[in-house]
């Protein structure tokens, strides 16, 4: 339930901070891929400004490519990541 | 900046790797002294005999003095693509001599260091002008690590100044052709207050990531993410351009120093008026050191 939650946030925080003004949260797929030609269609500015969202709102860095690649393939991972960043900070 | 790659230029070095060793060997034997000479007969058999390579200096050239024809055009060619030579050979000088070998006068370097001391993460703007190896002496004394945003095509021989002692590169490089371009290595680089050094004057990618501005009366697409960068993260963006001034002097040029607020990320074009003052920065320059801007193919394609 509260995964289900994350994603739709995440999907709401998307539409509203990178301005997809043109695309309504039922029409992203948890699984479909954030970047590239299919999917959602972001690029690597969009990815600035995601990070930096990310970070914001949830207190979670995406550091380097290694990170990204498994955070940001989709909104599924995305949500995935920012709960296992989360547990882990709250497990120390 | 992305993976649809359409950029028009390349790294790749035109001279055989022995070429490159000859004259490294000549930095060794006697300095540029020994090596600019030499330089002479390798410019002018490109310049004669590969018009291809003239060409490429026709680009830019054309632009900055329309309408110049026959010996006189042949003369810029010349010039600009033995101010490269030599850039090449400072560049060597540097890693084989070291920093100060170099004089190098920075009159705005104090602010520079002041940006770099406020811990919000400094952006510095650098262009295809000179030698950026002029600046390594101050660029090492600023506080926190400099990243630098550099691509390295198959084909490029010429070495970086640091690999020719064999040491540790004092420089961490991200690399844009990787994933998202690099792009989360630079924010969260920028986010704990550190530098991040990246090219202003070539596209990487696609036209969706760059701005149209006129540089030299047409317009050029500009990459975007430095200015993006610059708006997500706060961080302040600082553009240098380091000049040659004699065979061995060198001045650093502190031309704007540009903060955007975050609400100008979004939509990109909000970001052309910041993009515009480095461009009309980079027109001053050329005015003044017509023979010191190296880009050798058609930017404004």
């Amino acid at each position: 339930m509260l995964e289900t939650s994350l994603q739709e946030q995440l999907k709401k925080l998307i539409i509203e901070e990178l301005n997809l003004e043109d695309i309504d949260a039922s029409e992203i797929k948890d699984g479909d891929p954030l970047f590239g030609d299919e999917g959602l269609g972001l690029d690597s500015l969009d990815a600035v400004e995601l990070v930096v969202l990310i970070q914001k709102h949830f207190a979670v860095e995406i550091k380097d490519m290694e990170e990204g690649r498994e955070a940001l393939a989709s909104i599924s991972a995305l949500s995935d990541f920012i709960e296992t960043r989360r547990a882990g900070v709250s497990g120390q | 900046m992305t993976s649809k790659n359409d950029k028009k230029w390349s790294s790749r070095s035109v001279g055989a790797p022995w070429q490159h060793r000859f004259f490294y060997f000549l930095i060794r034997l006697g300095g540029r002294h020994i090596a600019y000479p030499f330089l002479y007969p390798v410019v002018l058999y490109y310049l004669l005999f590969k018009p291809e390579e003239r060409r490429k200096s026709r680009y830019y050239l054309d632009r900055r003095f329309p309408g110049r024809q026959g010996f006189a055009a042949l003369k810029d060619s010349f010039r600009m693509i033995m101010g490269l030579s030599r850039s090449l050979v400072d560049r060597a000088l540097v890693g084989i001599c070291g920093p100060e070998i170099l004089h190098t006068e920075f009159p705005e370097g104090q602010r520079l260091a002041d940006l770099a001391n406020a811990s919000e993460g400094l952006i510095i703007l650098t262009t295809h002008v000179g030698c950026w190896q002029a600046a390594m002496v101050y660029l090492s004394k600023l506080k926190g690590p400099v990243h630098m945003l550099m691509q390295q095509d198959e084909g490029d021989i010429d070495r970086h100044y640091f690999e020719h002692s064999d040491q540790e590169n004092p420089y961490r490089i991200i690399d844009p052709t990787g994933f998202l371009g690099g792009t989360l290595e630079m924010v969260a680089a920028l986010n704990r207050g550190e530098i991040v050094s990246i090219m202003g004057d070539r596209r990487q990618g696609s036209e969706e990531n760059s701005l149209a501005v006129d540089f030299l009366s047409a317009p050029v697409h500009f990459p975007a993410a430095a200015w993006k960068l610059a708006a997500v993260t706060g961080a302040p963006l600082a553009v240098l351009f380091p000049i040659k001034t004699g065979p061995d002097r060198y001045r650093i040029e502190l031309a704007e120093v540009i903060k955007i607020p975050k609400q100008d990320s979004r939509p990109i074009e909000r970001l052309t008026p910041y993009l515009t003052r480095y461009v009309k920065a980079l027109e001053n320059l050329c005015t003044k050191e017509p023979y010191q801007f190296f880009n050798f193919y058609d930017m404004w394609e």
